[in-house]
C-alpha cells in the first residue's frame, strides 16, 4: 500500500543524487556486460525477486494480488542462483550470446526515502529494457521496481529487488539480462 | 443436451505433404514449420479431434474453481463441478461470441458476459440474461443456449486432457503404453503430483512442433546446445549421454517418451543436492510400486511429449503446453509439477530450480528459444522451405525381443520418436476420421 506523501521520508537531494546516480552506474554496468562488476554490487544476502504476473479477478487476488511469494517467477534468486545465471554468460559456449545481445536499461520515477534501519533506503522506480538480436530483433520490457540498498562505505549493495512487469504474458521468448 | 459442441465438416486434406513430410526416408522439410495452409490445417485436424492437456487437477480442487486455456486457437474454462467431475467450456457467449471469462483463474459460482448480461452456473447452464422479459416475448429456450461444453474430457494420474471431437478414441486407447512410463514422474508416491502454483507465460517466434519435437525424443541436443548451462549450475559439461550403457526411445500414436535409467541425470542439472537425495530416498518405495525398470526413471535423463503439445521434463519437473498461434508462432505455458507428499522445502526447490534452468530466465532454455525461432525463420525463405531436413538416425533400432510396452528402440540418441510424432501429424493431417488414421504400432500394449 503506497503511504499518503506526508507520511514518507525523503532522503536530501543530495541523498537522492547519490543513490540514483548509483543505480544507473549499475544499469550502465548491465549494458557494458560487466557482470562480475554488477555481481559485486549486490548484498551477501541479496533477494532478487520478479514474480510471475497473475491475470486474476478481484475478488480472487493472491497474497500480494497479481503475484504470491510461493508462486512461480521468472527470478526469485539469492546470490548463488545471480551468480550462476552470470557464469553462463561468461561460457564461450553461451551460443545465443554470440553475437552478443546489445542492450539499454533505462531508470526512472526515481524516488528515494529512509530505510528502517540505518544506512538503508527504500526506492521506488520505473524501468524500460530494451534488447536487440540479430538484425532486427527487438524486445522490450516495461517495469516497476522496489529497491532495497544499504550503505556500504562510499558505495552501496543492493539487498532486496522486487521487478514487477504488467504482463501476464511475457511478450518475447525469454530474458537474457538482469532488470 | 443442447449445449455440446458441433462436430466440424472435415475439409480435404492437402495434396504434395509426402514431398515435405517423408519419414520412410528420414527426411521432413521446413516448409511444414512456416506454411499457413498446413496450419489451417493443424488447427482442424489435429488441435480440432485429439486429446489436448488442458489443467492438473490440484489446479481446481474445489467446486466452481476454474483455469482458463486454450485448446489449439481455441479459448476454453476449465471448471470443477460439484459432482466432483470437469467440464471444459469454449470460452464464449452463445449470444454474441464475447468473452465471457478474462481471469486466468480462480473460483467462483458462474460467469456473466459482459456485453449483454448472459449468465452461466458452474455447469455451464444458461441462468438469466439482463432484460430477460424480452427474451420470455420471443419463446426463447434457455436450456438450448448454454455454454457449449467440449465433447470428451478424461483425467490420468491427475492430468486432465480434453477433446472437441465425440468421435475420437478413448484418452486410455489415445496414450496407450506411454502411460506406464509416464507414471515414473506422475505415480511414483501415494497422492499423485500436484502443480506448484501460478503458470509463466511467454511468446516464442517459432512452430510448435519444434518444441514438441524437441521434447519427444531429442536428448541429442543437450550435449552441445545446453553446454554453458551446464558448466555454469555444475561446473562441467552435461553427462554424455552416449556413455549410458542402457537407453531407450518409446512411441506410441505420435507420443514419445526417450530416457536412461540413471535415476538423477536430469534432478542433477538443478544445482540442489537435496533434490537428488529426496529422490534416492523415495526409489525403494517407488520400486516397490512401480517396479525396478521404472524406479530408475524418476529423474533421469529424460524428456516425452504427448501428441501434439504437452510435454515433461522427470527430474527438472518442468510441464509445458506448446500453443500454436500461427505457423510461426507459439506460446508457452510453463508449470512445476511436484509430489503431493513431498516435503515443502523439497517442493520449494523444484518451484525455484526449474525456474533456474528451464523457463524464460532458464539458463538452459535460453539456447533452446534461439535454435527454435531461427529453424522457424530460415523456411520464410521458399526455396529454404523445400529442402530435405535430415531426421534419419537410429532407422534400424527397432526391438523385437523387449519385455517393455509401447514401440521400443534402442538409445535414446535416436530419432525414431521424432520420426513417429511427424508420422502421426502427417497421418491426422491426411485422415478424414479417426477410422482412416494408419496404426503403425507394432509394440506391446502392456508391460511383462
Amino acid at each position: 500500500m503506497t503511504a499518503l506523501y506526508d507520511e514518507l521520508r525523503p532522503v536530501s537531494v543530495e541523498q537522492h543524487y547519490r543513490v540514483s546516480h548509483f543505480l544507473n552506474y549499475e544499469y550502465r554496468l548491465l549494458d557494458d556486460e560487466r557482470f562480475d562488476d554488477w555481481l559485486g554490487l549486490m548484498h551477501e544476502e541479496v533477494h532478487y525477486w520478479m514474480p510471475g504476473i497473475e491475470n486474476r479477478r478481484r475478488e480472487n487476488l493472491l497474497e500480494h494480488g497479481f503475484y504470491a511469494a510461493d508462486h512461480m517467477a521468472f527470478f526469485d534468486d539469492g546470490l548463488r542462483d545471480l551468480g550462476r545465471r552470470v557464469a553462463r554468460f561468461k561460457q564461450p559456449s553461451a551460443w545465443a550470446e554470440n553475437p552478443a545481445t546489445r542492450n539499454v536499461h533505462q531508470l526512472t520515477n526515481v524516488e528515494v526515502y529512509y530505510g528502517e534501519n540505518d544506512g538503508e533506503y527504500v526506492v521506488h522506480s520505473t524501468f524500460q529494457s530494451v534488447r536487440s538480436r540479430g538484425l532486427d530483433e527487438e524486445y522490450v520490457i516495461y517495469g516497476r521496481r522496489q529497491d532495497l540498498i544499504v550503505q556500504d562505505g562510499e558505495s552501496f549493495k543492493i539487498k532486496k529487488r522486487l521487478i514487477l512487469i504488467p504482463n501476464a504474458t511475457l511478450t518475447c521468448k525469454n530474458i537474457n539480462t538482469f532488470l | 443436451m443442447g449445449n455440446i459442441i458441433k462436430t466440424l465438416d472435415v475439409t480435404d486434406s492437402l495434396t504434395g505433404l509426402k514431398d515435405v513430410c517423408d519419414l520412410e526416408n528420414g527426411r521432413i522439410a521446413g516448409k511444414i514449420f512456416y506454411d499457413q495452409e498446413i496450419y489451417e490445417q493443424e488447427l482442424e485436424k489435429v488441435f480440432a479431434r485429439c486429446w489436448l492437456f488442458v489443467a492438473h487437477e490440484s489446479q481446481i480442487p474445489k467446486t466452481g474453481d476454474y483455469i482458463t486455456t486454450s485448446m489449439g486457437e481455441d479459448e476454453v474454462i476449465v471448471i470443477r463441478q460439484k459432482s466432483g467431475g470437469i467440464k471444459v467450456f469454449l470460452n464464449a457467449c452463445p449470444h454474441r461470441g464475447n468473452k465471457v471469462c478474462f481471469a486466468e483463474s480462480g473460483s467462483t459460482r458462474g460467469f456473466i458476459c459482459n456485453y449483454h448480461g448472459w449468465s452461466f452456473n458452474v455447469e455451464g447452464n444458461l441462468v438469466g440474461q439482463h432484460e430477460s422479459g424480452v427474451y420470455e416475448d420471443s419463446n426463447f429456450d434457455k436450456s438450448k443456449w448454454g455454454l457449449k461444453e467440449v465433447a470428451q474430457v478424461d483425467s490420468y494420474k491427475g492430468l486432465v486432457f480434453a477433446t472437441f471431437d465425440a468421435n475420437a478414441p478413448s484418452l486410455k486407447e489415445y496414450l496407450g503404453p506411454i502411460a506406464w512410463y509416464m507414471d515414473a514422474l506422475f505415480d511414483n508416491q501415494e497422492g499423485g503430483t500436484e502443480f506448484v502454483g501460478g503458470c509463466i507465460r511467454s511468446t516464442y517466434e517459432c512452430n510448435w512442433k519444434i518444441a514438441a519435437e524437441n521434447f519427444v525424443g531429442d536428448i541429442l541436443h543437450a550435449g552441445w546446445t545446453h553446454d554453458s548451462a551446464a558448466r555454469a549450475m555444475l561446473g562441467g559439461s552435461v553427462a554424455k549421454v552416449s556413455d549410458f550403457e542402457e537407453s531407450y526411445s518409446v512411441n506410441w500414436n505420435g507420443h514419445g517418451y526417450e530416457f536412461a535409467l540413471d535415476t538423477v541425470g536430469n534432478v542433477a542439472v538443478l544445482g540442489e543436492s537435496a533434490l537428488n537425495k529426496y529422490l534416492h530416498t523415495i526409489k525403494p518405495s517407488v520400486a516397490e510400486r512401480l517396479g525396478d525398470f521404472r524406479s530408475n526413471m524418476i529423474g533421469s535423463v529424460s524428456s516425452c511429449t504427448i501428441f501434439p503439445n504437452f510435454s515433461f521434463l522427470p527430474g527438472q519437473n518442468t510441464v509445458r503446453i506448446w500453443q500454436p498461434r500461427g505457423p510461426n508462432k507459439m506460446e508457452l505455458f510453463t508449470w512445476v509439477v511436484v509430489n503431493k507428499s513431498a516435503p515443502e522445502e523439497v517442493k520449494e526447490k523444484w518451484r525455484k530450480g526449474a525456474m533456474m534452468t528451464f523457463s524464460p530466465t532458464g539458463v538452459f532454455e535460453m539456447d533452446d528459444g534461439e535454435n527454435w525461432e531461427y529453424c522457424t525463420k530460415t523456411a520464410k525463405g521458399r526455396v529454404t522451405a523445400q529442402q530435405d531436413l535430415f531426421v534419419g538416425l537410429g532407422m534400424d533400432t527397432l526391438l523385437t525381443d523387449t519385455p517393455l510396452p509401447a514401440n521400443v528402440y534402442e538409445g535414446q540418441l535416436n530419432e525414431a520418436n521424432s520420426r513417429a510424432f511427424y508420422q502421426y501429424w502427417y497421418d491426422m493431417l491426411n485422415s478424414r476420421s479417426w477410422n482412416e488414421v494408419p496404426n503403425r504400432n507394432v509394440g506391446k500394449q502392456e508391460a511383462e
